[in-house]
């Protein structure tokens, strides 16, 4: 593998030293552009309580390409699909070599605070939230329960 | 192939086709000399040239295409005339004239630039900044002035034209736009310690070169305004070219101009020829919705004389309209994995069966190893084809006798219709292009002709001017198979019809048979030949091609399944 570009290094450093409250991110022994990441459901949202774990990787073009990043465990959320995609602007159009990981995670987190059904990934899901913002809150919360809770499986 | 006695022939059998003519719009048989001829093509050039009309303000010439009825009056010059009912029938179901320009990527920024430097007054902004107002409204000049005057100031700012005060990062160092020389700078992007070029804009966001260039460079073919990387502070074009070290922005706003011109595809279509960067410019499209009524195609022709049809994209598909072409080609592609058409380039000689390779558009074969003459589409003996009829254009409904037919003998009859008619199309269409090779060959013959006896360019263009008549009577003939095929069987004008198509064929198969003359010297003594038999074919088609309009605005011909 080539040598890591001093941005990538720098970056990942900071993100341990000085970490993003309620984020962490650590890369891969054997491959330092990939991260495993867990961002904590932000308070008074339905996710709240629960940890929900993605997946990293920063392309070679980074900081030119913005990073992938998928979530790994399943979550109910009109802009996040069953597969763990994730329909974000910074990630696709409006990414700019001046945003980070951290900024990246911290806009994850936001969506989780404020989903948007109106611009939809999930098809099923945001038709839910339109029709029933309520009932499909109190879905979320049961994934979340299910799915993300603090207790760690291992 | 055949021999010259043939050639001397072909005009005086006229006479033979009169009844069929006759059954339809005929024409005059009118004699005329050479001289004659040689003048009417002049007369025709001169007139053509007066059709395009030379805007100062524009570099693209802008054609006026005056559909067919404009080649009817050309054509009439120079060949036989049509007669009066052909020509009441033509008028009749006139459409309004196709007005089009034909443009490029950078023609149509150039037209951008004239315009912003007329709106300027209205501004009180320089150009380059008006450009990325026009690239942010897409281009739409009204819906700019719109909100121009609605909000100017917030315009700006929402642009990124101006600086707000809070996004100013508090650097004096760097808070002016433009290249910078800096020693041990620290670029955030890649974190590089560098002595180094760096740049910036008022906001002050400074990164060196390097990321800058790598940054732009991906954004060229977007297309999209460039924006600063931490901000919303616009890169305007001088900008980019600063930073690049070239002209890049012009890359930039081609890539704009190519995304407008994919959202407004009813006024704008490319060129679909491979490789041809042309641009056609529909004005007005109201008139499309006349030219569907009256079962006629929008054809138009981009500078590198493509032609195709606005409405559908494909070529230029008469007789046939729109609606024929889409569902022939929907069946021809459906059908083709049926029938699995093995269509290839060699057929065995019907008598020795040597393998014969086709090398030219002439269907009039003749076997190197017997000698044997045939047609290449029936196979069977040419000498019936060449006198009277051409006959194998015809469909021959062999079961007239039976009267019941079970379901599936049904489906057979109707698979084998239309095998025969997709056979024929095809065939037209492999020999169109073998015309069209021969065609590139022309130009060699043209060439030899000028230096072996001295011939003028202008007099040489006989022979390149009865290649584009016979790939056109071709591609006609092509389709008018599909016209045929949609065509009810039983109506006395798709008799009509089929008689005019064997017509058509007849003159093409002739005319393709004259340009394989070789010898330049024979070229230019069979010039009046070449000349009676183009204005042949032209006329041919333009009747088959009124008479398959007929058929559709009667609704005889009614594309189904």
């Amino acid at each position: 593998m080539a040598s890591l570009p001093k941005r990538i290094i720098k970056e990942t450093e900071r993100l341990i030293s000085d970490p993003v409250p309620g984020i962490t991110a650590e890369p891969h022994d054997d491959n330092l552009r990939y991260f495993n990441v867990t961002v904590e459901g932000p308070t008074q949202s339905p996710y709240e309580n629960g940890i929900f774990k993605l997946e990293l990787y920063l392309p070679d073009d980074y900081p030119m390409e913005a990073p992938k990043v998928r979530f790994l465990t399943k979550i109910y959320h009109p802009n996040i699909d069953r597969l763990g995609r994730i329909c974000l602007d910074v990630l696709k159009t409006n990414w700019s070599p001046a945003l980070q990981i951290r900024t990246v995670l911290l806009s994850i987190q936001a969506l989780l605070a404020s989903p948007n059904p109106n611009d939809p990934l999930a098809n099923d899901v945001a038709e839910d939230w339109i029709k029933n913002e309520e009932a499909a809150k109190a879905k979320a919360r049961e994934w979340t329960q299910l799915y993300a809770k603090k207790v760690d499986d291992n | 192939m055949a021999s010259d006695e043939e050639y001397s022939l072909q005009f005086d059998e006229d006479e033979s086709d009169e009844e069929v003519t006759a059954l339809y719009e005929s024409r005059n048989t009118s004699e005329f000399t050479l001289p004659d001829l040689i003048c009417h093509k002049h007369a025709t050039i001169i007139s053509q040239e007066s059709e395009f009309d030379i805007d100062d303000d524009e570099d693209d010439a802008i054609h006026e295409y005056e559909d067919e009825d404009d080649e009817d009056d050309n054509d009439d010059l120079l060949a036989l005339p049509i007669t009066m009912s052909t020509k009441k029938a033509l008028s009749e179901g006139s459409v309004p004239n196709l007005k089009y320009e034909c443009l490029t990527t950078q023609g149509i920024y150039e037209r951008m630039l004239k315009r912003i430097h007329h709106l300027q007054p209205l501004f009180s902004i320089p150009p380059d900044d008006i450009l990325i107002l026009m690239q942010h409204y897409d281009w739409n000049e009204e819906r700019l002035l719109e909100k121009w005057t609605e909000k100017m100031d917030d315009l700006l700012e929402e642009i990124g034209l101006n600086v707000t005060s809070k996004k100013i990062v508090d650097n004096t160092n760097s808070n002016t736009r433009g290249l910078k020389y800096r020693k041990d700078f620290s670029c955030f992007i890649c974190c590089d310690d560098k002595t180094t070029e760096t740049f910036s804009l008022e906001c002050g966001h400074e990164y060196c070169l390097d990321c800058y260039r790598h940054y732009i460079e991906d954004k060229l073919h977007e297309g999209n305004i460039i924006t600063c990387m931490d901000c919303s502070l616009v890169l305007k074009n001088l900008d980019i070219d600063q930073i690049m070290g070239h002209a890049s922005s012009n890359i930039l706003m081609r890539s704009s101009i190519k995304s407008f011109v994919q959202k407004h595809h009813r006024n704008y279509k490319w060129c679909p020829y491979a490789d041809c960067k042309f641009i056609i410019h529909l004005k007005d499209t109201s008139s499309l919705g006349e030219y569907t009524r009256l079962h006629y195609s929008p054809f138009v022709k981009c500078n590198e004389s493509h032609r195709f049809c606005f409405h559908c994209g494909f070529e230029v598909h008469a007789p046939a309209d729109c609606n024929v072409t889409n569902a022939w080609i929907k069946k021809a592609r459906k059908e083709s994995d049926n029938l699995n058409w093995v269509l290839t380039h060699t057929k065995e000689c019907p008598k020795c069966s040597v393998n014969i390779e086709k090398n030219g558009g002439c269907n009039h074969m003749v076997c190197g190893n017997c000698k044997y003459e045939f047609c290449w589409i029936c196979e069977s003996a040419w000498a019936p084809h060449g006198k009277s009829f051409y006959q194998c254009t015809m469909y021959n409904n062999d079961d007239n006798g039976k009267t019941k037919t079970t379901s599936t003998e049904d489906a057979a009859r109707r698979l084998k219709r239309f095998t025969f008619y997709y056979r024929m199309f095809n065939e037209h269409e492999v020999s169109a292009k073998l015309d069209w090779k021969l065609g590139q060959t022309v130009g060699i013959k043209v060439k030899a002709l000028q230096e072996k006896i001295g011939v003028s360019w202008i007099e040489g263009q006989f022979l390149s001017e009865s290649i584009q008549t016979l790939v056109e009577g071709r591609t006609s003939l092509k389709w008018s198979f599909a016209v045929a095929y949609y065509s009810d069987p039983s109506h006395n004008l798709t008799k009509i019809f089929l008689d005019n198509q064997i017509l058509l064929a007849k003159a093409v198969e002739e005319l393709s048979e004259l340009l394989l003359t070789k010898q330049p010297e024979a070229i230019m003594k069979k010039k009046p030949d070449f000349y009676n038999k183009a204005g042949f074919v032209e006329n041919r088609r333009l009747a088959l091609m009124e008479c398959g309009r007929d058929l559709l605005c009667k609704g005889i011909c009614k594309p189904t399944d």
